[in-house]
């Protein structure tokens, strides 16, 4: 397993590849709570609006230029903006933290770098990142990401995470081999507390393949399932109709949800998958 | 045992286990290899798919095969199965001890194996619980006793430790040993070399009357033992006989040095019927000196070993040196000498030391008159078994001695002279009773001049070779057990070209061998062994019972335990004791009508448990094997693997030797004769410490020294004189030294330094004679000593020369001499009529040039002794301010300082300012060289009392 310093510095590498997050968009500021603007007056950017001057008010609170218009003193207020919430996941079942023969990095740590990289661009860009089930609350800057790593490699005891207590934006990623009708009970209390969200679909080119020949015995890590195939060969074709149409089921469970679907390979370049990721987190801002 | 066929079995009921084989058969089909074991994640997608072909899961046939293989292997492995065609399981006395007769002598070694062999499937022949005795014939001095019993395996065991040993066998104190046992076997196995070395036959028939009798004779095959050596001048043949004289036979005979690397081969062939035949090694005479052994190829034992001993090879010759020879190539030295070189070592010296030392031959060219006492040691030397060779000349044709063979004429005789009728004389045929026969006669040697014997009627007995008309040309004498050899011409080419030719060093080597003949008494010297054979041929140290021989018995002892074959030391160099010297190997053809003879294949034996289960264990890995491979967990080895191997085999072949041009090797000859390889690059000696190393110092930077002394003062007073000196010298000369060292005259290394100072201190002690030692090997290797006695005086004192007597006893000075006028020491550097210190007129001695002790050639001296106190003139403190007054003030401190000067530029360039003493002399001689041509010109050594004034 590459040690999680390294993940770290990769991610750090991926994340300067990428162009800078644009998370607040215009249009999103209205349309979702969690997000930039919060319609009402607090500590924020942008302007609010002007109210009289009260007796408790400071007096350089008083906006001057304002003020000379008329006889009044006025104060200006800006609109409350608190950050946005990403919330992440990382599955961490043996399956998922496993490899391939000759391949570089398991498919949870493929997952974590990509994470960690979107992370660190969003962190940069002044949200509150976190992970989702590990007990702690999301914070802000730098050390977010220190926790966030923290508690992928800690994981979350193989238990799916119960919904957050405020809606984020989620990023779970998995393998997602397990049945789609298992996995839709599991996604749909977070669906329907959270909008936003982005699957993140990690394979590994030996589970793509099934480059097996002759007398295997197959076995899935972490459970005692196994099965012994005389010529496994034969089985390639049935897996793979089988698996293209798991991944299709799974698409169109995300579209349901309303929420995205990014898939990886490991052993790919993840520059690619990562902008993909961003591009995807970047469009909830965009849509509405 | 249970015999079966020719098999006999251990355990015969293991075979039942054969009959389980189809269950196992059975078993072994049901069990498929293990399948590959594979994670992968994804398996869940394939729940509920079912394959459309499954593979039986069957065992593929040929890992059936193996398994079966192995299981029956192993089961017949474990019923002991011995493969004994010649075994029999005995009735008549089935029970009764056995009795094992083994032949370990020198003739068993070739088939040893097949004998222990035969001996061990006798044991597996016999009854389980039949006590076992053994009989060895060759003697040993811990010999096994017969009477002991012993178990079959206890047996087994022992024989199977046997070695064959380097002597024969003694059949009939065997068979005495086993009377005086009282044993009486009721079975007897004799495994027999075949050999009736004397009593075999008998020895059978005795056995035989004892009880039922099995033989296995192996009588070695081939070439059984070299029995005999003869050597010539440049070839040795090689006498080897073989036990079997039916049909032809070749083999080969290798000539060997002692480290064992063959110096030639011959072959040898028997002829059919002939028992006996010779291999003829040319070998040159140079390298026939080096061979120690001979050997049959391919053949091991201890008869077929020959070693060769120095008293056949290497002659010692001493040269009786006339002298240095203004001509050395035409002195008569040179052609003896290089006569013989190749094959003698040759020693010079006078007969004294030549006697003494005892060589084989002492040769004397024309030498006339020997010394009475050298005579008479010679004539001593010859009496106990010299051979004296002379050569004639004008001198012994002037006057000779009794050292002769025959009586001369007193004077020479000359043929073909201007004035002499005769023609030179060719030689006649050697005579046959000459030691020269067999030599051919060059054609074209003349003889011009030699000494005549007086003619006597012995004379034709004592002549060992004639010139054509018949006069003696080698007479010869015996002496005691030596022998005197005149050669009645001279050794170089003066009287006769014989020197020049090829037969003159065969003449002379046969003349030494002749000379020493077979009487050279060795007294009751003893050898003692130096290293020994063992029964199979092997050299090595000799054993605990190996004891010194005398010298005369060498020809008559039998190799036994006491004397074993092999080389042994003493007095005239090393003597061999042979295995088979002189030894008939013959079959025993007629063996007892009752004993029963066993055939080669009979006799053998074959355990094959070992083999089978060896056999099943190999199966069993390889079936683990197959199992592995089959499940993936073995390493495959595909195109990948395979290209990088042979990636890296091709950059190994091709990748350059590390160093191979920076590192060049040599081979060494190391002690134990073999060749090592060395390094022979550079070698880099690390500079010595660091640079306060004290040697290290004057070694790099010239400097003074002065001889420290207990009295702390002087010490002082000395280095500050010596740091003035030197002040001086930076100054005004090129001579630049470092500030003086104090020396301590028995550790310190003098001759790092140029020049010593010693200031002798008053009432000192005498130098410890090691300190003397020091110094005079200082002045020998060239050092300048300056002694200084500080005494000064005015000029009416002499010099106290006592004092120096009692304080440097044993130092090796040579005469000594004031300083002469106009010596160099005068103007070296600067100009001077004296040598003034703190005391002026003071007289300074030096060594008497052109004495003939004087150390160093070019007449500089070493050695400079006065009383003036120099370094009291010289002394100066840190500051360069003068620290003693000096008798005639700053004028005479400044001549002081010029003396200084001037001694450094002596020590330092010797005699090199002598030439400007001689500019007038050499001017002269450039001027006026015609009126002054025959004028002595006076050479710069050679000037008595400095030269020209």
């Amino acid at each position: 397993m590459t040690p999680a310093a390294d993940l770290r510095a990769e991610a750090e590498a991926l994340a300067r590849q990428l162009p800078n997050l644009n998370f607040k968009a215009e249009a999103s500021e209205a349309a979702h709570i969690g997000s930039a603007g919060r319609r009402r007056a607090g500590t924020g950017e942008h302007f609010w609006q002007y109210r009289r001057y009260a007796q408790e008010d400071a007096a350089d609170r008083v906006d001057w230029r304002r003020s000379a218009k008329g006889h009044d003193l006025f104060v200006r207020e800006t609109e409350l903006e608190t950050a946005r919430t990403v919330l992440f996941w990382c599955d961490d079942h043996p399956g998922f933290r496993w490899k391939g023969d000759g391949e570089l990095r398991t498919k949870a740590e493929e997952a974590t770098l990509l994470m960690l990289a979107l992370s660190i661009l969003l962190s940069k860009d002044g949200e509150r990142i976190g992970a989702l089930g590990a007990g702690r609350a999301p914070s802000f800057g730098k050390r977010a990401v220190d926790r966030l790593a923290e508690d992928f490699a800690r994981g979350t005891g193989r238990k799916f995470p119960s919904p957050p207590r405020k809606p984020a934006t989620l990023v779970v990623a998995s393998d997602f081999y397990d049945p789609i009708p298992e996995w839709q009970a599991r996604l749909a209390p977070l669906a329907a507390k959270c909008a936003e969200g982005i699957i993140l679909a990690v394979a590994s080119p030996t589970e793509l393949d099934f480059a097996f020949q002759g007398r295997v015995k197959l076995h899935r890590p972490g459970t005692d399932m196994s099965r012994i195939f005389g010529r496994a060969e034969t089985m390639r074709e049935e897996y793979q109709k089988r698996y293209t149409a798991e991944r299709e089921a799974l698409r169109e469970l995300t579209n349901r949800m309303g929420w995205r679907f990014v898939s990886h390979t490991t052993g790919t370049p993840p520059i690619r998958s990562a902008a993909q990721l961003k591009a995807q987190i970047e469009s909830f801002g965009a849509k509405a | 045992m249970t015999q079966l066929g020719p098999f006999l079995l251990g355990a015969p009921w293991a075979l039942a286990a054969l009959l389980a084989l189809p269950v196992i058969w059975w078993i072994l089909r049901a069990t498929p290899p293990a399948p590959k074991d594979i994670d992968l994640p994804s398996l869940r997608i394939l729940e509920g798919a079912e394959p459309r072909e499954e593979t039986p899961a069957r065992t593929p046939w040929w890992v059936w095969l193996i398994r079966t293989l192995a299981v029956i292997a192993a089961i017949l492995g474990l019923a002991q199965p011995v493969y004994a065609p010649g075994a029999k399981t005995e009735d008549a006395g089935a029970s009764g001890p056995v009795l094992i007769v083994m032949d370990n002598g020198w003739p068993s070694a070739p088939r040893w194996g097949e004998l222990m062999n035969a001996a061990t499937a006798t044991l597996d022949g016999a009854e389980r619980d039949a006590p076992v005795h053994l009989l060895l014939t060759a003697p040993q001095q811990l010999n096994a006793n017969p009477a002991e019993r012993m178990s079959r395996t206890d047996a087994a065991k022992r024989i199977s430790s046997l070695r064959p040993l380097a002597w024969n066998t003694d059949r009939k104190d065997a068979l005495e040993r086993l009377r005086a046992s009282g044993l009486r076997p009721s079975r007897i196995f004799w495994a027999s070399d075949g050999l009736d070395s004397g009593s075999g036959r008998a020895f059978a028939e005795d056995l035989a009357a004892i009880a039922p009798m099995t033989v296995f004779a192996a009588p070695p095959r081939g070439p059984a033992a070299i029995t005999a050596i003869t050597s010539e001048t440049d070839s040795v043949s090689v006498t080897l006989r073989r036990a079997d004289p039916d049909g032809t036979e070749r083999a080969f005979v290798s000539a060997m040095t002692l480290d064992g690397s063959a110096l030639a081969t011959a072959e040898v062939s028997f002829d059919g019927g002939a028992t006996e035949a010779q291999a003829d090694f040319t070998i040159p005479a140079a390298a026939l000196a080096r061979i120690a052994r001979f050997a049959v190829t391919g053949r091991q034992g201890a008869g077929t070993v020959w070693l060769w001993d120095s008293a056949d090879r290497s002659r010692r010759v001493g040269l009786v040196g006339a002298g240095a020879d203004a001509q050395p190539l035409l002195s008569d030295m040179h052609y003896v000498r290089k006569a013989l070189e190749p094959f003698a070592s040759i020693t010079e010296g006078d007969i004294e030391t030549l006697v003494a030392e005892s060589p084989d031959a002492i040769i004397l060219t024309d030498v006339g008159q020997i010394l009475p006492e050298d005579a008479e040691r010679l004539a001593k030397w010859v009496e106990e078994g010299g051979a004296l060779i002379r050569f004639a000349g004008p001198r012994l044709a002037a006057q000779g001695d009794d050292l002769l063979p025959v009586p001369l004429r007193r004077s020479s005789r000359a043929l073909g002279g201007a004035l002499a009728w005769d023609e030179p004389q060719a030689l006649a045929p050697f005579p046959e009773t000459s030691p020269f026969s067999g030599l051919t006669v060059p054609a074209d040697v003349r003889v011009t001049q030699q000494v005549l014997a007086r003619p006597g009627p012995d004379l034709a007995t004592h002549t060992w070779a004639r010139l054509a008309d018949g006069s003696p040309l080698v007479t010869a004498d015996t002496r005691g057990t030596g022998t005197i050899i005149l050669f009645h011409i001279t050794a170089g080419p003066d009287w006769a070209n014989l020197a020049y030719s090829n037969v003159f060093s065969q003449m002379l080597r046969r003349s030494i061998a002749a000379g020493r003949g077979e009487s050279t008494d060795e007294g009751d010297g003893a050898y003692t062994p130096k290293l020994t054979l063992d029964g199979y041929g092997r050299l090595s140290a000799p054993g605990q019972a190996a004891a010194p021989l005398k010298a005369a018995d060498f020809a008559t002892v039998q190799p036994s335990e006491a004397h074993p074959p092999g080389l042994y030391q003493g007095p005239a160099g090393t003597r061999a004791l042979n295995a088979a010297r002189g030894a008939d190997p013959r079959m025993i053809s007629a063996w007892p009508a009752s004993a029963h003879l066993l055939g080669d294949a009979e006799a053998r034996s074959m355990r094959l448990a070992g083999p089978l289960l060896a056999g099943a264990a190999l199966l069993v890995a390889l079936d683990l094997f197959i199992a592995l491979l089959v499940a993936g967990r073995l390493p495959r080895f595909g195109r990948r693997t395979g290209a990088a191997a042979a990636l890296f085999l091709g950059a190994l072949a091709f990748a350059p030797y590390p160093d191979a041009s920076a590192q060049a090797y040599q081979y060494e000859l190391m002690p134990d004769g073999t060749y090592r390889r060395v390094t022979a690059g550079p070698t880099v000696v690390p500079l010595p410490g660091s640079a306060n190393d004290p040697a290290l110092g004057p070694a790099l930077t010239m400097r003074f020294g002065y001889v420290k002394t207990t009295d702390n003062a002087l010490n002082e007073r000395t280095r500050a004189g010596l740091l003035g000196l030197s002040q001086i010298l930076t100054l005004r000369t090129s001579v630049e030294p470092a500030p003086p060292d104090g020396l301590d005259l028995e550790s310190s290394p003098l001759e790092l330094y140029p020049l010593i100072y010693f200031a002798v201190p008053e009432n000192a002690a005498p130098l410890p004679p090691q300190s003397v030692a020091r110094l005079n090997a200082y002045l020998r290797s060239g050092g300048a000593l300056v002694i200084d006695t500080r005494d000064g005086g005015d000029a009416g004192t002499d010099f106290r020369i006592a004092r120096l007597e009692s304080l440097l006893e044993g130092l090796d000075a040579p005469p000594l001499q004031p300083v002469p006028d106009n010596h160099v020491l005068t103007r070296s550097f600067y100009l001077l009529t004296d040598f003034p210190g703190r005391y002026p007129d003071r007289r300074l001695w030096i060594e008497k040039s052109g004495s003939p002790s004087q150390p160093r050639g070019d007449g500089v001296s070493g050695l400079f002794i006065g009383d003036a106190d120099w370094v009291s003139a010289w002394a100066i403190d840190e500051n360069g301010r003068d620290l003693y007054s000096v008798d005639g003030g700053a004028q005479q401190r400044e001549m002081a300082r010029r003396f200084g000067v001037n001694l450094v530029m002596y020590i330092l360039t010797g005699s090199y300012k002598d030439d400007q003493v001689h500019l007038p002399a050499l001017l002269e001689r450039l001027g006026d060289r015609d009126e002054e041509d025959d004028r002595e010109i006076r050479l710069p050594n050679n000037i008595p009392d400095g030269g020209p004034q």
